[in-house]
Formats: structure tokens, sequence, C-alpha cells
């Protein structure tokens, strides 16, 4: 949380709030409004829903319940047949009904059967829309439950797979967060590596020539039991001797080679002395192999064989190295020993 | 001079709002007049319901006079009432009758206040909504001062209230929000008026520590002070502070301080002590790191106050307009209105130092400029005079309206009080 530089007499609390809320709206992103909500909502979901990464007919099934037809309701044939004075008169009694006619004028006399009847038609008729309007709603419920399980289906596979993607997302983003960090540390590696390549002046950027691979029998010699005197002993530079070529100063053993890149490795980088490039050749090589990194770019030889003493002697110390470090005192082994 | 203070409840344990405000203004009053208090018998303002005795007691030296109610309160037909009135084109009567059904109705009391209306020079009438604001007003509207304690709920869209709010000789406003609200519904601005709101007793030296011990509470925390109730915002406040604990200040606790009428989560964070008197309160306040308003209406907050004065910021709810109107003036507290507002607000003032000493500081001087007892005195000292004045000059005030006639009363074309609520204006007053 960013600190708030505020004098007492100017704390205007709005301006605070202002504030506050920018920060709330660059964290989450700019909220929608009312209209891009509404247009969220009203998106098909078939344009988003792949129909089988879901289930394999849950769309087509959904589209089959929306797509019934209802048939037009028919009303019985008894709910159908109105209602009329033969109705409200009428019985298979004979004498009743002939009894009933004659005295029609009278029960006329103190109301008028006709307007009843009329009205009571017109009720029957209005039973029978109702009817229909129960029938045909009772079908759209029915329709309803039907589709109300399919919605239902259809949540609980969204659910699902959101979840399944959140999950994923969450994933992804500790791999991203893995590979990126690992990326910036081979950068920082890189960079760190490039200040350090020396280049002689005149000689341009030569490359060691390729080395074979160590063989897997080539282990170094056992370490002897660490002295003192060979940690405290300063290292001697030696002349390359007079009378070997280039070709035989450099075509010693490539075991030897091997041996002393492959501790360089060990001692993390560390350089070669100067001392043991006159040995291998007079002039001394560039170096242009992450081994070689460690040392320090031109300077005086004196002062680069000092160092290398200390570093020599600080890997005497060390029992898994201490039996090749003769080698690297300057005083390379005879070929013909190997 | 010879003063009354009408209220609707009455005691040293009475907590309620306009309740302490009344107790407040009585004792404080008491220094500089012969002060009467009217109230009823009732203790639960739900019901009614007659608690204490009739008659005559001292509370605080300040000699109370308890009158029955007529009868208690049914809330289903209150409830109808409301409905009716605020949902519905209604009625003058109807609204009458909203007004009795509301209570509490005590006739013994209006009583009282005819038979001595010459003995008081002046009689404050606490909160403008119940039935002895409405009927002692009309009944000796020349010596009425309210002090309304309104906030933005449907009442104030009734016919009855701007009657009121036009009728009296005097206005005590709790907020410039307040006064607005008011004058906006009734256009009373002829009627003498101040902004005044409420002072408080703080303790010289409250010892936080002392809660803290007292409480086992370690850690900082944020405390709510009030009834743990719904419509005060408690339980938005528990769900804002729970979805937001991981990004929330580590360790800060809500600690809770009143009673409960909300079921309170059960969270290692959340902490709730019941209701606490007022030392141990002051002493929670000096613990804290802030105080937090959650309601939604708030006529004025007493406690808010007290935060203030004790150099405590507070977070309010920005939805209630007195809350946001009162941190903005004060310059003292924050706001919020969503749960990613509750919690950039909370972390700025636990985090931020800066923000937090000048809210501090802010918030004492607000209290000691507008809040301080002299002060709060001095104004109704001064409102009292200016009224004293007037009557010397003959000036007594236009009084309450006649009510309508008999049909008149019966007709039903009064617009819904929610939809006249609806055209009020709404937000913090800045200026």
């Amino acid at each position: 949380m960013a600190d708030f530089n505020i004098r007492t007499d100017a704390v205007d609390v709005e301006q605070i709030m202002r504030q506050i809320r920018a920060r709330i709206e660059s964290k989450r992103g700019v909220d929608y409004t009312e209209q891009q909500i509404q247009e969220l909502a009203n998106v098909k979901l078939e344009r988003f829903l792949n129909p089988k990464g879901v289930r394999s007919d849950l769309v087509d099934q959904f589209r089959r319940v929306r797509d019934v037809k209802l048939e037009p309701f028919q009303l019985e044939p008894e709910l159908r047949t109105g209602f009329d004075a033969e109705m409200l008169y009428g019985t298979h009694r004979g004498i009743l009904r002939a009894i009933r006619r004659l005295l029609n004028p009278i029960l006329k006399l103190f109301f008028n059967p006709n307007t009843l009847i009329h009205a009571v038609h017109k009720q029957s008729g209005v039973n029978a829309l109702f009817e229909a309007q129960f029938q045909f709603l009772r079908h759209k419920a029915q329709q309803r439950d039907e589709v109300d399980v399919l919605y239902y289906e259809l949540v609980h596979n969204l659910v699902l797979e959101l979840t399944r993607i959140g999950i994923e997302n969450r994933n992804l983003k500790m791999r991203l967060e893995s590979l990126s960090s690992r990326m910036d540390f081979d950068e920082r590696r890189a960079r760190a590596l490039e200040g350090v390549v020396q280049y002689r002046p005149g000689t341009g950027p030569a490359r060691e020539p390729q080395q074979p691979r160590p063989r897997s029998d080539e282990r170094p010699a056992p370490p002897p039991p660490p002295s003192a005197s060979a940690a405290t002993q300063p290292v001697q530079v030696q002349p390359a001797q007079p009378g070997t070529t280039a070709e035989e100063q450099t075509g010693e053993s490539n075991t030897a080679r091997r041996r002393r890149r492959r501790r360089r490795g060990r001692r993390g980088g560390r350089s070669r002395t100067p001392g043991e490039a006159i040995a291998g050749g007079g002039a001394p090589t560039d170096v242009a192999s992450p081994e070689d990194s460690g040392t320090p770019p031109h300077g005086d030889p004196t002062a680069d064989a000092a160092s290398n003493d200390t570093s020599d002697a600080d890997f005497d110390d060390d029992p898994a190295g201490a039996g090749d470090d003769r080698d690297d005192s300057g005083e390379e082994p005879d070929p013909s020993a190997q | 001079m010879k003063l009354a203070v009408v209220v609707q409840r009455y005691g040293a344990d009475i907590n309620g709002g306009a309740e302490l405000h009344a107790r407040y203004v009585a004792e404080h009053l008491s220094r500089h007049a012969a002060v009467d208090v009217l109230t009823t018998c009732a203790r639960d303002y739900v019901t009614w319901r007659d608690d204490f005795p009739a008659g005559t007691e001292i509370v605080n030296d300040v000699p109370v006079r308890r009158f029955r109610v007529d009868q208690p309160r049914d809330p289903h037909v209150f409830g109808r009432w409301s409905e009716h009135v605020f949902n519905h084109s209604h009625s003058f009567l109807d609204e009458l009758k909203w007004l009795s059904a509301e209570g509490p109705k005590s006739t013994s009391l209006l009583r009282h206040l005819h038979s001595a209306d010459a003995g008081y020079d002046y009689v404050f009438f606490f909160s403008y909504r119940y039935y002895h604001s409405y009927h002692g007003t009309k009944a000796m509207p020349s010596r009425a001062i309210l002090v309304p304690t309104a906030e933005r709920d449907e009442a104030i869209g009734l016919a009855l209230s701007p009657r009121i709010f036009r009728g009296v000789r005097a206005l005590m406003y709790n907020s410039p929000e307040e006064k607005r609200l008011i004058q906006s519904v009734s256009n009373n601005h002829e009627v003498p008026a101040v902004v005044v709101g409420i002072g408080s007793d703080i303790p010289p030296r409250p010892q936080g520590e002392r809660f803290r011990q007292k409480y086992g509470i370690e850690g900082r925390f944020a405390l709510y002070v009030g009834r743990i109730d719904q419509n005060k915002g408690c339980k938005e406040l528990f769900t804002f502070f729970l979805r937001g604990l991981d990004a929330l200040p580590k360790g800060l606790q809500l600690v809770l301080i009143g009673k409960e009428m909300l079921p309170i989560p059960d969270h290692p964070r959340i902490r709730h002590l019941g209701f606490l008197d007022d030392q141990d309160k002051f002493d929670a306040l000096a613990a804290s790191d802030l105080l937090l308003m959650p309601s939604y209406y708030e006529s004025l907050s007493m406690v808010a106050l007290e935060a203030w004065a004790l150099g405590k910021p507070v977070l309010a709810n920005g939805k209630c307009e007195v809350l946001r109107g009162q941190c903005v003036r004060s310059r003292a507290g924050l706001y919020y209105e969503t749960q990613a507002e509750f919690v950039e607000t909370l972390r700025a003032i636990s985090e931020s130092r800066g923000l937090n000493a000048a809210f501090s500081a802010n918030g004492r001087e607000f209290f000691q400029r507008h809040y301080a007892w002299p002060v709060i005195e001095q104004k109704y000292l001064d409102i009292l005079a200016q009224v004293k004045e007037q009557d010397a000059r003959g000036i007594s005030g236009s009084g309450m309206e006649p009510e309508p006639g008999w049909f008149a009363r019966r007709r039903k074309d009064l617009r819904p009080a929610n939809v006249v609520l609806a055209d009020l204006p709404f937000g913090p007053v800045l200026n």
C-alpha cells in the first residue's frame, strides 16, 4: 500500500477516494457498463458452447425440446355441447315433459327463463375456453419441466468446465512464472558471461579447438593426502621447454587437457594461469568458453599468477581435486608418463 | 427560564440515538435553566409497553415525568399502515391513523402539556415522526422547538412531516444533510434553525491497554460500536470483512460492541464483546485502529464523533449521506460503497501512517470546533435567545397549518411517501 503523503490541513477525502477508486480500477480493469452487461447477456449460448465438449447430445436435445409444436387443443365433445331450453325442460319421461310444457307459460309469469338459459349457455362456452387454456398451460408446464432439467445439466456442466479451466489457468500461470524466472536467470547469466569475455588486441575472437567429450572412464586420479606444504608452496611459473614445438606442446595428451578442463569446471570457471598458457604453447589462448570466464581480463601476468596461486592453494584444500592439482601448477606432466 | 424536553423514552440505561441525544441535551441545559423531561413509561421501542412506573423521578439530577401509554403498539397493524401510506396513494386520514398506530400514544402526556402550557417557556420535541411530536407541536406551536433527528426514510415523505417542520418555532438540525432534506420537503427556510448535533463527554485519558487486558485482545483491530443489526449495515460489514480477509492488513481483527440482533459469523478474527459501559467503550476506541460505521441511515453518529474526539479515523458507509458528509467535512475518515472500496479504504487507513496521522489530528480538531459541549450548549442558548427576542417583538411564528376538513382528509390524493422521498436531493453537503 503506497503511503499517502498528506499534510493535515490539506486532506481532501474526495480526492483520496478518487485515488482509491482509480487504484481499484487499475487492479481489476474497467467495470462493465449496464449496456455491456446486457449485450453479454443477450449473446447466444451456442456461439460459445461446443456440444462435443460438454455432452454428446445435450444441445440437440435442448433444441428438440424447444422445437416441439403443440397440437391444437381439441375440446371434448360433451364440453362442446351448449346449453339450451331443451336441456332445461327435457326429460326421458314423456308425461313430465308434457306437464312442464303445459306449465311453462305459468313459469314465465314469475321470471324470464330465457335470460337464464342464455347466461348458462354463455357460461358453458367460457368454461370450455378456460379448459382449453388450462390444457395449454399444462402442456407448457410439462415442457418447462423438461427444459429445466436440461438447464440444470447445462449449468452443472458449465460450472464443471469453468472449474477445470480455472485450475488449468492457475497451473499455466505457475508454469509461466517458473519459465519466466528461468529465462531471467539465463539472461543474467548470459550477460555476466559476455562481460568477461577476453579480446586480445590484434587477434580477434578465436575459438578454442573443440575438444572431444571426455570418456566416462577418464576420471581424475585419486587424491593424495592433503599436505600443508603443497598448499602453501608458491607456484613456479616455468617457461616452455626449449626444443619442443608448439605442436608438441599442444600435442600433450587429450586426457590431461580434458582433466584440466573438467577440473576447472568443478572450480566454477576459474582461469587458466598465464604459466599454464605459456607452458601450453607460448601465447595464451583467448578464452571463449564459459569454463574460463573467471580469468581477469588482461593485466599483469605476475599478478595473475599470484592470484592463481591463491586459487590453487584453495583448491589444494579440496581433497577431491587435490590429485590433479600438480598438473595445474604449471608443471605439465610428461605425456609419455600417461 | 423553564424548559421541557419531550421524548418517547428516557432513562440512564436507554441508549437509542434520539433518546440518548435528549438525555444529554436535558442534562446540559439543566445547568442553564429549569428543565423537565416529559416521557412515557415505555422502555421497549417496538411495542411501547409500559415498563417504568408512572410519575416523577430524578435521573442524573433532572426531573423526569413519565406518563402511561394508551395502548401498546401492534406491530402488524403498524406494518400494514406503513405499507399503505409508504407505497400507495392515500388520504390525510390514513396518515393520522399511521401516526396513531406508530405511537407511543399517551394522551395523559399531551394533557399535561396543555395544562402546563403556561409553565414552560419552550418545549423541545425530539424526533419528528412520533405521535407526541405532531400533536404536541399542534397544541403549542409558539413554544415548540423541534430536534427532528430525521433520516432518509419514508416517514419524511408523508404529508404530516412538512406541517411539523413549518409549524415549529425553531429547528435544531443534526447535520447539513438533514437540514437540506427537511428544507427540501417542507420549504421551511423562514423557520429559525441551526445545525448543532450533539456533544459527548470524552474521558480525558481512556486506557486502551486496560481494555486489551480485560478482554484479552491483542494486535490491531477495527471497532464497531452499536446495535448489531441488519438495519445498521452489519450484515454487509460481515460479508465485506470475511470476503476481503486475504487482502486486508495482516492480523487486523473486527471487534464488535453492542447488542446482538443478527447472527455474528463464527470466525477467529471477529470478536463480539456484547454491551459495554462507557468506560470500556472509550477504552476500546482508544485501543482501536479505526471505527467502522456501516449504517445506511444515520442522522448523526455520536460514536463517530467520539472516535474523532479520540483521534481515531472513521470508515463509514458511503451510501449514508450524513456519514459520508461528516467524513468529507471532518477530513478525518473515508467511506466505502463496494467490497473493493471497503478493502482498499481499510488498507489505506491501516497502513498509511501519513494518512492516519492526518485523520487523527483532523478528527480531534473537528470535534473540538463543532461538537465540544460548550459549543453545543451555546448553540442551544443562542436559538433560545433568538426565539425569545422574536417573542418580545411579537413574532411568534405562523404555527401549524389547520388540518383538512372532513371530506378533504378522506380524499386519497396524497402521493406514496416512497415517491416523495425519491424526489428529494441526495448526497453529502460539501459546502
